[in-house]
């Protein structure tokens, strides 16, 4: 118990710096919200209407100021308006986007580990073998590729080259999202392409983990044991070998399911799609303090939480790190 | 019974899909690529310069006056149908349409122009764009404005101006039975178009896309030949450039880089022009050493190698600028050939003659390094800077380093942030910056903001004349031209402005950036190209004309 509330007060301090960074860090780059407009508008816009619009968005007063609103605005779950997308509410679109961030980034990374875990598996059971000398090598080098050069080559070869996927959006532009056949088909279809794009690279991590935890664990005595008892290959694989070698896969996992909420900024950016990732570059580029806030808390409270239930999994599986406390 | 009953829902959904295919061929609808956004948002205030304005200006809101910027002889009247200046050109009238009603059925009448003004008066942060006169900085130009009767508006200007009406006249009239009632016009969202143009009705609204469709009421509403205009969400150039290559868009306005290849080879529907439209400069600091010299500043004109900058760093689309008047080729009927044809030689590549200008100047190699030094024996080192990113600008300052390297100039080129590179502007801490003109109907404008002393200030100089170079010559010729409706006198001033420029050299010129414009013939045929150039074909905000453009289309009959 001790150890737990050691845990959160260690988070809770974590919390307090990253909202206080969030604040900070954006403020801290050169240029602001109406320098953008004006930029983009390249010489379109009079400079007097350049201070106009500063005040517009209230970026007049000191930084302290502005700080303390900021935490009372916290306090009450109020992130502000979105500069960019004037004037909606940043806790709208950032909702909408997480939405499609999770479906998008958690689907694929339900994916990867899926396949990865399967064909480690399969590589490290028949080790030296025609799937793994083949797939092995493959994977290590389709892991090496940036999601840039996967996503950009997909796009242009299957939207572009041979128009069969669209071109982006998470579904058909004049579709309003329903539950209903029509939305799920359109959004499988133009799910296919960004999910590709992310699986592709990878799967291969987990392929790697999983096959190394098989091999090390197959040289056990107790696999020698079960051999020696006469149990199904099957059964060896399944139940003896494979369950022992996932659980550290499955912390990796939880850990990265911390990080889906930050978006697949390459992905959600060539393929148009509505996630965090691109809204999240977006507002860096634009200087949409609020958003970028927004989405840093949202990340970090995604990051905190998955690393708590890490540290209570482990206190429930632990049986050291429970007397620890009591001590 | 599983199969069967998918297979009903296919059938319907076909139906379904089928029937709605017939529907939407029935409408004529024009896609325009959409100010790059993440998602749209729903704000149709045509004064939010966040993006939301480039949607309902024109299309929705209609100015008093269009001004046809490329032929100014043959002008488009829009609310009004005349105006005419003061004897003594210290006021402009216009005299209204009749008939004319908003799109909620109210009629439209000079009390909305006048409401329009006060207003813009009494929320100066709002940017309706009327150049109001200010008594405390003696600034602006409009003083006040009289309804003379229901269908006609004076404009009382400060001092004689015979260029007011040209800032009068795209100012887009509000409704004042509407915005009467907003007390906060900034954060006001406008949610029902009430307006006056060809389409005012907002239909199908999604972060996806939205349409903006005929407005009933309009005038020749029975002439307009579109039936809703449509805008998708799209984020970026590459994303306009393949939704318009694939089809999906008629008419846009993006930055694209090997057009021939990437885009007009796809489809034979696939057209783009790139006529010129704002000029890219140098600007130079005169404040500083070495570019206090003329010689140095000519030198460095005669050194950069000009056709390599438009076929290869701007990858072969932009449009050399032929005269070194700080423009390029935008106002090219502006410009007198003979007067100019003096100066031409500072825009030909020639190195040796650069050199020799230089080492006449004093401009030597004193202490051995390699480099030459100022006439003083100190040092010539400077940085000339362009934001990262902004990539034919990039390579563009890469090749002028390169030239000046050559003729023994150590000038290099430093790529800050977007963010870092404009906020050095107001405080005057550079060397060479690359810059944009502004544009406007008349040349005018472009070298008010170039010369005007007001905005020199340390501190606070304003984009177009971080070379604060005062020219008094130039001051009293843009004097005169707002001071006389002749234009004859008004061209033979901004000759002698032009001339001005070419002999002082405050900033470098290099070339026309491209007017982006590509459309398909796809849906729609009659697009203004080459060779019929009867208006601006580019469509964002600010070009007035496109309105224009979009109504004399005709649909490809399917």
């Amino acid at each position: 118990m001790a150890f737990l509330l050691r845990r959160l007060g260690f988070y809770f301090g974590a919390f307090f710096v990253a909202i206080t960074l969030n604040f900070l860090i954006p403020r801290l780059m050169p240029g602001d919200p109406a320098t953008r407009i004006l930029l983009s508008l390249r010489g379109k816009l009079r400079p007097d209407q350049i201070d106009a619009i500063r005040k517009t968005y209230g970026f007049d007063g000191s930084l302290w100021e502005q700080y303390l609103q900021y935490l009372w605005r916290l306090a009450h779950f109020d992130f502000g308006i979105s500069t960019v997308n004037f004037p909606e509410p940043t806790a709208s679109l950032l909702f909408y986007a997480a939405g499609w961030t999770l479906f998008l980034v958690g689907a694929a990374t339900a994916l990867s580990f899926g396949i990865g875990i399967t064909m480690g598996i399969w590589s490290a059971w028949r080790r030296g073998g025609f799937f793994d000398t083949f797939f092995t090598p493959i994977n290590v080098m389709l892991n090496a590729f940036t999601p840039a050069v996967v996503a950009l080559l997909l796009w242009y070869a299957f939207t572009m080259q041979w128009a069969i996927f669209p071109l982006g959006r998470a579904h058909e532009m004049n579709l309003t999202p329903a539950f209903n056949l029509e939305t799920v088909l359109s959004v499988a279809w133009h799910a296919v392409l960004p999910v590709a794009s992310i699986v592709i690279v990878s799967f291969g991590a987990w392929h790697l983990g999983m096959r190394n935890t098989m091999i090390n664990l197959l040289n056990e005595d107790f696999v020698l044991l079960a051999k020696a008892k006469g149990l199904s290959d099957r059964r060896i694989r399944n139940r003896y070998v494979a369950r022992n070698a996932i659980l550290p896969q499955i912390t990796s996992l939880a850990l990265s399911i911390g990080y889906v909420l930050g978006g697949a900024f390459i992905t959600e950016v060539v393929f148009n799609y509505p996630g965090l990732g691109k809204f999240t570059l977006n507002a860096i580029q634009t200087r949409d303090y609020s958003f970028i806030q927004a989405q840093l808390i949202l990340l970090t409270m995604s990051v905190l939480i998955a690393n708590l239930a890490s540290d209570v999994l482990n206190v429930i599986l632990d049986p050291r790190l429970r007397s620890l406390g009591r001590a | 019974m599983h199969r069967l009953r998918l297979l009903t829902l296919l059938a319907t959904t076909a139906l379904a899909g089928a029937g709605f295919a017939t529907l939407a061929q029935a409408e004529v609808i024009i896609r325009i690529a959409p100010v790059h956004t993440d998602a749209h948002v729903e704000n149709y205030n045509p004064y939010n310069l966040t993006g939301p304005h480039a949607y309902v200006q024109d299309f929705a809101y209609e100015p008093l006056w269009i001004d046809n910027v490329w032929h100014p002889d043959n002008d488009f009247p829009a609310l009004a149908t005349s105006y005419e200046l003061g004897a003594d050109l210290k006021s402009v009238t216009y005299h209204l349409r009749e008939g004319v009603k908003w799109s909620d059925g109210e009629p439209f009448t000079a009390a909305d122009v006048v409401f329009t003004f006060n207003y813009a008066k009494a929320h100066l942060d709002f940017p309706i764009g009327y150049d109001i006169y200010s008594a405390e900085k003696d600034t602006g130009s409009i003083v006040d404005v009289v309804a003379v009767d229901d269908h006609t508006v004076r404009f009382e200007l400060k001092n004689a101006d015979s260029l007011a009406r040209l800032n009068i006249g795209p100012v887009f009239p509000l409704p004042e039975h509407i915005w009467k009632d907003v007390a906060d016009p900034v954060n006001y969202a406008n949610p029902k178009v009430v307006a006056t143009g060809p389409f005012t009705e907002v239909r199908d609204f999604s972060r996806n896309a939205f349409k903006l469709c005929k407005n009933p009421l309009y005038r020749d509403a029975a002439e307009v030949k579109i039936d809703c205009i449509e805008y998708p969400q799209l984020s970026d150039n590459l994303q306009v450039i393949a939704a318009i290559t694939n089809g999906d868009l008629d008419w846009a306005t993006d930055g694209i880089t090997d057009p021939e290849i990437t885009f007009a080879s796809k489809s034979p529907d696939n057209h783009y022009w790139l006529p010129p439209d704002a000029g890219t400069n140098l600007q130079l600091n005169t404040t500083k050493a070495p570019f206090n010299n003329l010689e140095f500043r000519k030198a460095m004109s005669m050194a950069i190698d000009r056709s390599t900058l438009v076929d290869t760093a701007t990858f072969g689309l932009t449009t050399p600028a032929e005269y070194p008047i700080g423009e390029g080729m935008f106002y090219k009927d502006w410009i007198d050939k003979t007067a100019l044809a003096p100066y031409q030689y500072l825009m030909e590549y020639n190195p040796e003659a650069a050199k020799k200008v230089l080492d006449d100047a004093g401009f030597l190699d004193k202490d051995g390094d390699g480099w030459r030094d100022n006439p003083d024996g100190t040092p010539i080192a400077f940085k000339m800077a362009v934001p990262a990113g902004w990539d034919d600008w990039v390579n563009t300052l890469q090749t002028v380093s390169e030239n000046l390297q050559d003729i023994g100039i150590n000038g290099e080129m430093e790529t800050p942030e977007e963010g870092a590179w404009f906020d050095n502007i107001p405080t005057g801490n550079f060397d060479v910056y690359i810059m944009w003109t502004n544009l406007s109907s008349t040349p005018w404008f472009t070298y008010h903001s170039m010369f005007n002393p007001r905005t020199m200030v340390p501190g606070q100089l304003n984009e177009q004349s971080m070379h604060q170079m005062q020219i008094p010559g130039i001051e009293a010729d843009l004097a005169a031209i707002s001071a006389t409706a002749d234009v004859a006198v008004q061209k033979e001033k901004i000759t002698s402005v032009m001339k001005q420029v070419a002999e002082n050299l405050p900033v470098i010129t290099l070339f026309s950036n491209p007017a982006w414009y590509e459309y398909s013939t796809r849906n729609f045929t009659g697009w203004p190209d080459e060779s019929n150039a009867w208006a601006r074909p580019n469509n964002p905000a600010g070009i007035h004309e496109r309105v224009k453009v979009l109504l004399s289309l005709t649909p490809v009959a399917k």
